[in-house]
């Protein structure tokens, strides 16, 4: 197993980076830690004519704190955010579905920015961007723009990404004050493909009803999908047994249409989104009660 | 693989059982198809090119032959496709309905066998992947269909 042949480039900054992508644009693909596109490259599936190694480009790999909430460059490892206090702290989501991806192997190479602009439909850390509400700042030789996460997944694999631009820094805004987050998924083994995960943000006032809910699915469709008449049916409520209940059975029969494959049939996807979704409510509601 | 749905075009049956049968119609709004020509009465032979992903540019030739065929209500389409990461093999059944207000109803029902690496490899995308053509070439084909309905045609 090997790759077809092809050009390397390994610029050392992203300046350079951007001017090699603009001048092979749509035929240069960026490599960030390779544990997808390697893969595939090496069974032939992908044939890029040429690749723009971001793995010296040192300027994309933080994590810092920014406004209450945290800006993480591109290149930041996983393992690096998995560890992170100040993750755990700002945004203790995140924190807590990292364990989910893969291994600690591939979680020592793989780049947060690298998953995102991969946009694998059982990949947890779109998933986990929708709910968060992040912004994903793009850039290419002609300019930057900030694109929300709900704006940046486009389906299948598929990213609002240009062929010349590069995904570099993810933004998230601070937790409003009052808010839980639980990150649940089932898969067969542990670091398989998530079989339904779940990601909520719940938020409650002062007087512990829910000011605002998001709820995101991840492998249920050919992106992340966020489960907008689940968590229109939160807001405004008391939290509760019955309404967690109703918000799951919603998010499983109405947001989304899940696939078949050999692992879970479409109908045993619906089933794992409402078990899971009323899970992560229920525990984003009694975190939020606490926080 | 079992690909099901219902599809609604924005014109008579005619126009739309016209359009299925039409190869240089179909080059265009099949996702990655490079070629199609008629290889004889009601069978046609192509290339396409699919890229989904990380997978990039993946070529199979595909021959189709259309069999029971009642114009302008049904047919059915045996598909076989073979390129260097895989093949593909099966049928379509489809049925258009005329509806009242001049639509017309596809009801399709696809049953595919898709073999080899891209089989191996890509088993848990395969639903959505078919899922994503379909759509994206019945949706071409509505436009098309607009665009003659509106005088355009098609050059």
């Amino acid at each position: 197993m090997k790759p077809a042949p092809f050009e390397y480039h390994r610029p050392g900054t992203l300046d350079e980076a951007l001017v090699l992508m603009a001048a092979r644009a749509g035929e240069a693909r960026p490599l960030a830690g390779g544990q997808s596109l390697i893969p595939a490259m090496n069974f032939r599936l992908a044939r890029p004519a040429a690749l723009v190694d971001l793995n010296r480009v040192a300027e994309l790999a933080y994590v810092r704190p920014a406004d209450g909430g945290l800006r993480i460059g591109a290149m930041a490892r996983q393992r690096v955010v998995e560890r992170s206090p100040l993750v755990q702290r700002a945004a203790p989501l995140l924190a807590e579905a990292m364990p989910f991806i893969a291994h600690p192997q591939i979680r020592n190479r793989g780049t947060v920015g690298g998953s995102l602009a991969h946009a694998d439909p059982a990949a947890e850390l779109p998933a986990v961007m929708l709910a968060l509400d992040a912004r994903l700042e793009a850039r290419s030789r002609s300019g930057t723009r900030t694109i929300p996460a709900s704006a940046f997944f486009t389906g299948l694999f598929g990213t609002a990404l240009m062929p010349d631009e590069l995904l570099v820094e993810i933004a998230l805004p601070p937790l409003p004050p009052g808010s839980g987050t639980a990150f649940v998924e089932v898969a067969r083994r542990h670091g398989d493909y998530a079989l339904v995960g779940a990601a909520v943000v719940v938020t409650l006032d002062e007087r512990g009803r829910c000011r605002d809910a998001r709820i995101a699915l991840l492998s249920v469709g050919g992106g992340p999908v966020l489960a907008a008449e689940a968590m229109k049916l939160c807001v405004g409520e008391s939290p509760s047994d019955e309404m967690i209940r109703a918000a799951a059975e919603t998010a499983a029969t109405r947001d989304i249409d899940p696939p078949s494959d050999i692992h879970a049939s479409a109908a045993y996807r619906r089933r794992l989104a409402a078990v899971l979704t009323r899970r992560a409510l229920a525990r984003g509601v009694e975190r939020a009660g606490k926080g | 693989m079992i690909v099901q749905g219902t599809f609604t075009f924005a014109g008579p049956r005619a126009t739309v059982w016209e359009l299925l049968q039409n190869p240089d119609v179909l080059v265009k709004a099949l996702p990655g198809a490079k070629r199609l020509v008629r290889a004889g009465e009601d069978r046609y032979e192509g290339l396409m090119q699919v890229g989904v992903g990380p997978v990039t540019a993946a070529e199979f030739a595909v021959t189709v032959s259309l069999r029971d065929k009642v114009p302008p209500e049904r047919y059915t389409m045996e598909v076989d496709s073979k390129g260097t990461l895989g093949f593909t093999r099966g049928g379509a059944r489809v049925e258009l309905e005329a509806l009242a207000d001049g639509v017309t109803l596809m009801r399709y029902t696809a049953e595919l066998q898709v073999g080899g690496k891209i089989a191996s490899v890509g088993q848990r995308l395969l639903d959505q992947v078919a899922k994503l053509m379909t759509r994206q070439a019945l949706d071409a084909l509505n436009n098309e269909l607009r665009a003659r309905l509106a005088g355009g045609g098609s050059p």
